[in-house]
């Protein structure tokens, strides 16, 4: 219901490796001239009046001060509630008579804001996103508005299996780390935060010194220059190092947080492999054959096709600057998901054990590859893929050599990442929701009148 | 394979989008069946969408559901691409497929490089003419179904409230069944069913074939004619023309369960729809959703959220994409110790200013402006100019509908607003709904 999406800011999502990669039919370009220095990758569109920017700040949670988890994400909600001397409703009827989409989407080590613009209102909607993150207001009045919507989402949060299995898994999988907590706080540090945590972090965390930015559509390079100059050029040059390095990951085993749901949500994860790992591109592969390919995947061949467990399951790799993960999560009803959690395990072993087959291989190749275009159809699309390499710390290269790179890899290749990362024993398992204890065999489901079974 | 109701109010408008310089063509295949290309050039992909002209409205009676789980059996197999051969064939060549099924209609896409169109052409023919539904996979799906809703609606508390409201909105007419199904219903689908759905409704003189990318009107003829013009024309089931009885008094309920953390207050009207409004009557409740909830600069939202302090959120939507009536909804969710009758009064406290006088002309102005630029946005997805197109054919509008919306936005005066305000919500023509956490907590 909230207008702010928070459900969105602890999903599986902070620099997920896209699943599209190379041969872009976009002419991806390096602008030559960045104001100070920032990394810019653009693409010049004239076929619709619009602009598209994505800009990743390292800004995320991993900056929360202990006691004020969620200030990452307080500040970022503050980014559209007033700056210069345009007080909230002022700023966002700028925004509104103009059709200037301004959203903002905290992760964990970066705040990426997405800009989009018709042509015509371009020149005012940097200038605005530039007052934004220059001059703030964080008048008392937004604040307690936001406070009271982060708190109000905070709640529905509690009503959803899968954010709460979400937020218990990063909290047993990285402990006390800055990755560990949720993105969104909780409720006694959002009501712990003050106007002048809000002003520090600010001050402190939206700056130009290690900005990630790209741009799509109705620009040159030179005017991009100046529009990118009037949003980020009044910041201060500093840069935030990132999160420090975790000294232990994961929490092997089932915790189980009760609730009165019928279908429980199960996550399970384990230690992934960092972007830079020499096997990322195998494990990224691997990760396809098991979990992240839909009705080609073992796992909804196994779960979903095969046994009716359930809607959906899925796995990815994600990649954050001090970690890697590999997290999967499927829901399933309450009776069902001990036998589910255990098909989970069997077919990960088997996976690693056996690692894939030839035609499993060759399969993921052709959709890996040639999907890849289809995340180039779009200005808003482009940017996301491109903020996402970005934020990974990839070469502009990257995007030509990224098939080349995919078809290189060997069925031994994928065997030893799939044997790396699927280590079934070594799982963290969280489970939201009251599952039934596992049963003997059932018995064959009463039948209805109209239909037989086979 | 999901199923598409307008279940919570999260979404704005679902307005058109439009297309002022974008070309569209438009021809029918010798079968019957109907094609619209849109070109847009820009990278080497195509989107393709086929939208059936059967929904949940379609539903045998007492088996509820039938729809949406069909279009799960489409994913199933034929003879010659058998078990998950189909989406498996689309990845394999590089694509990714999906499909949605609503009250009105069910529609299947794919989006994949441009030289395998007619690839994709080839496996959506098979499926239309050669489904296989022999085997046992009828009542594994069925469970995925049931999990299906539990994920969606048995688990969500505000998706529950949703189903009610929307059952006691229609009273009689199938609009007031949920799309996925009540779940003793989904239980008695059977392969019989199933098969007999797919006779009756299935054929390609009853779907709209919509290709959005990189190709050309001829390219896509040729590619059509040979893949599709291979399965003839039969005739299909008749819809049934279902009664929208009179409603006579607001239906109000209060919904008490212990899974509800944060409390809501939800009004839907049943409102003239695209298809059933007098000229420029369903414009006007378009703009008349976004100014007064389509944004942060909204009239609920300024008042409710920002000035009065009642509300953490508040907002309108209007869905009049639909072949009978279409609904227009209000929501906000109080601030903790807000009683929500309070919070209604002063909902309908800030309604009733658009019934007294005609809105600002500035913030009328910035509401046609937001929507004229939606139509804007929206050229840049193949998928969504795909959905534009598509969704106004199936329920019987025409392409220049979509393609003249931005006009027919211009054209709405503060006049018209002021009157779908006063004749279109209207109390006897909605249902009210509250939701609290059980026990003692309100």
């Amino acid at each position: 219901m909230a207008r702010k999406t928070w459900r969105a800011l602890f999903a599986f999502v902070a620099t997920m490796f896209v699943s599209a990669g190379a041969n872009a039919a976009a002419d991806v370009k390096v602008l030559p001239h960045a104001p100070k220095g920032e990394v810019v990758w653009y693409v010049s569109d004239h076929t619709l009046p619009m602009i598209a920017m994505s800009v990743a700040i390292p800004a995320g949670s991993a900056y929360d001060p202990q006691g004020k988890f969620g200030l990452a994400s307080f500040t970022a909600s503050l980014l559209d509630e007033g700056a210069g001397t345009l007080n909230a409703q002022a700023f966002q009827t700028a925004l509104s008579n103009r059709a200037i989409r301004l959203s903002v989407s905290p992760g964990r080590d970066y705040l990426v804001i997405t800009l989009v613009s018709l042509t015509d209102n371009a020149k005012d909607a940097f200038q605005l996103l530039g007052l934004a993150l220059s001059h703030p207001r964080f008048d008392q009045d937004a604040i307690q508005r936001v406070r009271a919507q982060m708190l109000s989402a905070l709640e529905q949060e509690d009503e959803d299996p899968p954010t709460v299995a979400a937020k218990a898994f990063y909290k047993a999988f990285f402990h006390d780390h800055p990755y560990g907590h949720p993105v969104s706080g909780d409720a006694a540090s959002i009501n712990a935060i003050n106007q002048a945590d809000l002003k520090a972090f600010a001050a402190q965390h939206w700056t130009r010194g290690d900005l990630r930015i790209a741009v799509s559509g109705d620009v040159d390079p030179a005017t991009l220059t100046t529009l990118l100059n009037s949003a980020f050029g009044h910041l201060s040059a500093h840069a935030a190092a990132p999160a420090p390095w975790p000294t232990h990951v994961g929490s092997p085993g089932i915790q189980t947080i009760p609730m009165p749901v019928p279908q429980p949500t199960v996550v399970f994860g384990l230690p992934g492999l960092m972007r830079s790992d020499k096997d990322f591109i195998p494990g990224f592969v691997a990760n396809y054959i098991v979990g992240g390919g839909g009705f080609s995947s073992r796992l909804t061949d196994e779960l979903r096709v095969k046994r009716g467990l359930t809607y959906d399951v899925d796995t990815s790799l994600t990649t954050y600057r001090r970690a890697g993960i590999m997290a999967g999560d499927f829901a399933t009803k309450a009776a069902s998901v001990q036998d589910a959690i255990g098909v989970v395990r069997d077919t990960l072993k088997d996976f690693a054990d056996n690692g894939p087959t030839e035609k499993e291989l060759a399969d993921a190749k052709t959709y890996l590859t040639g999907s890849f275009p289809i995340s180039f159809s779009s200005n808003v699309g482009i940017v996301g893929v491109l903020n996402g390499f970005q934020q990974v710390g990839l070469p502009i290269d990257y995007i030509q050599k990224r098939n080349s790179l995919i078809e290189a890899v060997t069925v031994a290749d994928v065997k030893r990442a799939a044997a790396r990362i699927y280590n079934p024993r070594a799982m963290t398992i969280v489970i939201a929701g009251t599952p039934e204890a596992a049963k003997p065999a059932k018995p064959s489901a009463p039948t209805d009148s109209h239909a037989r079974r086979h | 394979m999901c199923f598409a109701a307008a279940l919570i109010a999260t979404a704005g408008s679902a307005a058109p989008s439009n297309a002022q310089d974008a070309k569209i063509f438009q021809f029918a295949l010798q079968n019957g069946m109907q094609v619209l290309v849109v070109p847009d050039h820009r990278a080497p992909v195509v989107t393709q969408m086929l939208w059936y002209r059967v929904g949940a409205v379609d539903d045998t009676p007492g088996v509820g559901g039938l729809a949406h789980f069909f279009e799960h059996m489409m994913f199933r197999g034929t003879p010659s691409l058998p078990g998950e051969g189909f989406s498996q064939t689309v990845a394999r060549n590089g694509g990714t497929d999906n499909a949605f099924t609503t009250h009105d209609f069910t529609a299947f896409y794919v989006q994949i490089a441009k030289d395998r169109l007619k690839l994709v052409m080839s496996l959506d023919a098979d499926r239309m003419a050669n489904l296989d539904l022999s085997d046992a996979n009828v009542h594994t799906e069925r469970d995925v179904v049931l999990e299906e809703r539990r994920m969606r609606i048995d688990n969500d508390p505000q998706s529950l409230m949703r189903e009610q409201m929307e059952a006691a909105l229609h009273l009689s007419h199938p609009y007031g069944r949920p799309v996925i199904g009540w779940a003793e219903e989904i239980r008695h689908i059977g392969r019989v069913e199933a098969q007999d759905f797919y006779q009756r409704h299935y054929a390609p003189n009853n779907c709209i074939l919509v290709v959005a990318g990189d190709v050309t009107p001829p390219e896509v003829k040729a590619a059509a004619e040979a893949e599709f013009g291979k399965v003839p024309a039969r005739p299909v089931a008749v819809r049934w023309d279902f009664a929208q009885p009179p409603r006579m008094a607001e239906t109000r309920m209060t919904i008490a369960r212990q899974d509800v953390k944060v409390p809501l207050f939800m009004r839907i009207y049943r409102v003239a729809s695209y298809t059933e409004a007098k000229p420029g009557e369903a414009e006007a409740l378009e703009t008349l959703s976004q100014l007064m909830g389509g944004d942060a600069t909204s009239a609920l939202y300024r008042e409710l959220v920002v000035k009065r302090k009642l509300a953490s959120d508040a907002g309108a939507s209007y869905e009049g994409y639909a072949r009978d009536a279409g609904e227009f909804d209000v929501y906000a969710v109080p601030r903790p110790g807000v009683r929500l009758d309070v919070l209604e009064h002063n909902v309908d406290d800030v309604m009733q200013s658009f019934t007294k006088a005609h809105p600002h002309a500035a913030d009328l102005e910035r509401a046609k402006t937001q929507l004229v630029a939606d139509s804007i946005y929206r050229r840049d997805s193949q998928y969504a100019m795909a959905s534009a197109y598509g969704q106004a054919l199936v329920i019987g509008l025409t392409a220049d509908d979509v393609t003249e919306w931005p006009d027919r936005i211009r054209a709405v005066s503060g006049e018209q607003v002021q009157r779908v305000a006063v004749e279109d919500l209207i109390k006897r023509e909605a249902v009210t709904a509250y939701l609290v956490p059980a026990a003692g907590q309100h």
